[in-house]
């Protein structure tokens, strides 16, 4: 599990009570906002359309019970009753009053979470495959290295002010469920031509305004080398990043513009230097962390046992939200955050508490937060699961969509975010409206969801990605078709002009149509039909009436 | 802040306590509702309003002052931007679309998105 130790202890007590005073003093009219601003973000805290906003960080998405039920009594006493889950893994609360945050981050405190690090121009929350640790197709569970950065990069002093924001994702197995090539660094964790852990390191992938794919820069990296060759990256980034212009800061600008062969061929020059230096990771250490994130005490279970109950809304539920577990007589279920026509990664505090319960009952009080805005039971007995789903049922999150249609990706966008130009949730609501009839007839099916184009709903990689825009005052929206966030990854190509707010439900009705006529048969999801016909049929579709 | 000055414009802010979105009002006052705002039609009263939004950032009452421009529509006043209209209004989640429950209830979303402010 998650390390906080002596020293994160008291730097948070420290940090929240400095806070507190930075608080006080702004009230009090003793700083002005321009001296604040800075200090509240260093402290996750902005300032929305209409309230403060506090982000907390959730390291690699792992949540344990007691957390999530301090989670749940934050947004109770102190928000409007709910949380949002986030594509970074973290939490949002949408309402907190200035003065009261002194306050909750003292309540997380209590609890070893804090909101450092989750604003700025710094290494943020290092994010992680959310099925780590218990999914039967990894090499080995990541989180012990997500956690050895998090030490190594928590308040580095020569990397605290990047040029820009910096976010590190690490995966553990051949597929790819943290969109890890769309991180500034991204880890593979895989058996190196020795037989022996290490990496496949990746740089310069990212979104927003600017999307790339990360570009592999070095195939074996022992794991004894880890933190000297991200240092050597961050060396190298930092001291050429371009700080002149915000929009051309981020590193996959500078692997861009001097190429994935300069760019390596001087972080490798750096590594070299640095290599045997106080960064090499003694195998003793690694076991260490290891030791924390040790499988729970599994029981041996019957590997095999009658699970397809008579009613199908249970066995719909197992098909859809359930995945192989390494531990046979386990599985890992996936707890969906998308009711139909609900706000994606929205959790009541009532909610949160019964995940909490369920986490604590049937799966080693353990919870994962997953990028998609869903949260994960990553432990639960063959046996348990129908206890599980009618608990979850109970609670209106036994939405068997895990993947689906109505499975969307949004960021807060317009109603929420000061930086959005349209409304991404009410867009979500409609479409998981619109299909949720027929999204088991549709398939796997992406759809993702930016309010800008800062593209926090990564838009750039849904099989379908819809971009809301301004257009003379009004909300406006771009159709993407044919990205994805997986191993696969590829970025999504603008489909034609765009449509309003009620035009782009239709239209993303009229791809759907268009791809269940086209498709071979139902075994070709639609991003397999999209790769083999191009987009051009899917335009016609769109714009032939026009 | 002036190169909005050309339109009729109202002032608005984030309430420093809560960050509330709030409107600067016919009695000088921060109100929740954009109804209450108080609007700028020449330069002079632009220029007025600009002063006042310095004036009450550097005395900490409020965050983040600007100028929202409107415009009439059907006889009321409402914000040309969609941005400012959502803002005034408060989320815009829809509450009649099947597993939407709303955690709380939203004051400003209560209040009708139009009409916003009567035409003078
Ligand atoms: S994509 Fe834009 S609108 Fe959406 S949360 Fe990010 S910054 Fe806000």
């Amino acid at each position: 599990m998650y390390r906080y130790d002596e020293f994160d202890v008291e730097f948070v007590r420290q940090r929240v009570a400095q806070f507190r005073d930075q608080v006080d003093r702004r009230l009090a009219g003793e700083l002005t906002e321009d001296e604040f601003k800075p200090l509240r973000l260093m402290n996750g805290v902005y300032l929305q359309l209409h309230a403060y906003m506090l982000r907390i960080a959730v390291p690699y998405g792992t949540l344990s019970s007691r957390q999530m039920r301090k989670l749940a009594h934050i947004a109770r006493t102190y928000d409007r009753g709910t949380g949002h889950f986030t594509t970074r893994q973290n939490l949002q609360f949408n309402w907190p009053k200035l003065s009261d945050i002194p306050a909750i981050l003292d309540e997380l405190a209590d609890v070893e979470m804090h909101a450092i690090q989750t604003s700025g121009n710094c290494i943020r929350n290092v994010t992680a495959d959310h099925f780590a640790g218990a999914t039967a197709d990894e090499v080995a569970d990541p989180r012990p290295y997500a956690e050895i950065i998090r030490q190594w990069s928590s308040l580095h002093p020569e990397f605290s002010f990047l040029p820009r924001k910096f976010k590190v994702a690490v995966i553990g197995s051949d597929r790819d469920r943290a969109a890890m090539q769309l991180h500034d660094i991204g880890l593979h964790l895989k058996r190196l031509a020795d037989g022996r852990l290490g990496f496949a390191v990746f740089v310069g992938g990212g979104m927003g305004r600017t999307p790339f794919i990360a570009k592999k820069i070095r195939d074996e990296l022992p794991q004894a080398d880890l933190l000297s060759y991200l240092e050597a990256i961050l060396r190298v980034y930092n001291l050429q990043g371009r700080r002149d212009n915000k929009y051309k800061a981020r590193i996959k600008i500078l692997v861009h513009e001097i190429g994935a062969d300069a760019f390596r061929a001087q972080v490798e020059a750096e590594w070299l230097r640095i290599r045997e230096g106080a960064l090499k990771l003694p195998e003793a250490e690694i076991k260490r962390i290891d030791a924390y994130f040790a499988p729970p005490a599994f029981d041996r279970r019957p590997t095999r046992i009658a699970l397809r109950a008579p009613d199908r809304p249970f066995d719909r539920w197992v098909t859809r939200n359930t995945h192989t577990h390494k531990q046979p007589g386990y599985v890992i279920v996936t707890i969906s955050l998308k009711p139909i026509g609900g706000i994606p990664g929205d959790a009541s505090a009532d909610q949160m508490d019964a995940v909490a319960d369920l986490a604590e009952q049937y799966s080693f009080d353990e919870v994962r937060v997953t990028h998609e805005q869903n949260l994960v039971l990553p432990h639960v007995r063959i046996e348990d699961l129908r206890a599980v789903y009618d608990r979850l049922k109970a609670i209106g999150l036994a939405e068997a969509n895990v993947g689906l249609a109505t499975d969307i990706i949004a960021c807060p966008g317009l109603d929420y975010c000061a930086l959005a130009n349209a409304r991404s949730i009410p867009i979500a609501q409609r479409i998981s409206d619109r299909l949720s009839k027929r999204q088991d007839q549709i398939g796997d099916l992406k759809i993702k969801i930016s309010g800008c184009i800062n593209a926090c709903g990564h838009h750039h990689v849904g099989h379908i990605g819809i971009l809301g825009v301004e257009k003379r005052g009004e909300e406006h929206y771009q159709l993407l078709l044919g990205g994805s966030g997986a191993e696969d990854a590829a970025l999504a190509l603008i489909a034609g002009p765009g449509f309003g707010p009620d035009g782009i439900v239709d239209a993303v009705e009229t791809i759907v149509d268009t791809y269940l006529k086209l498709r071979r048969s139902p075994d070709e999801p639609f991003l397999a039909a999209y790769g083999r016909l191009g987009a051009a049929p899917f335009k016609e579709a769109l714009y032939a009436a026009a | 802040m002036s190169k909005h000055a050309s339109q009729r414009c109202i002032l608005t802010a984030n309430r420093l306590t809560d960050g509330t979105a709030v409107f600067l009002d016919f009695e000088g006052a921060w109100s929740e509702s954009i109804v209450e705002a108080v609007v700028a039609h020449s330069p002079d009263e632009v220029r007025a309003l600009e002063d006042r939004a310095a004036y009450d950032a550097a005395h900490n009452l409020v965050v983040e002052p600007y100028l929202v421009e409107i415009r009439e529509v059907a006889g009321h006043l409402e914000p040309i931007r969609y941005r400012e209209r959502v803002r005034a209004g408060g989320p815009t989640i829809l509450g009649d679309v099947p597993g939407y429950t709303q955690p709380f209830p939203s004051p400003l979303a209560r209040e009708e998105r139009e009409p916003f402010i009567r035409a003078a």
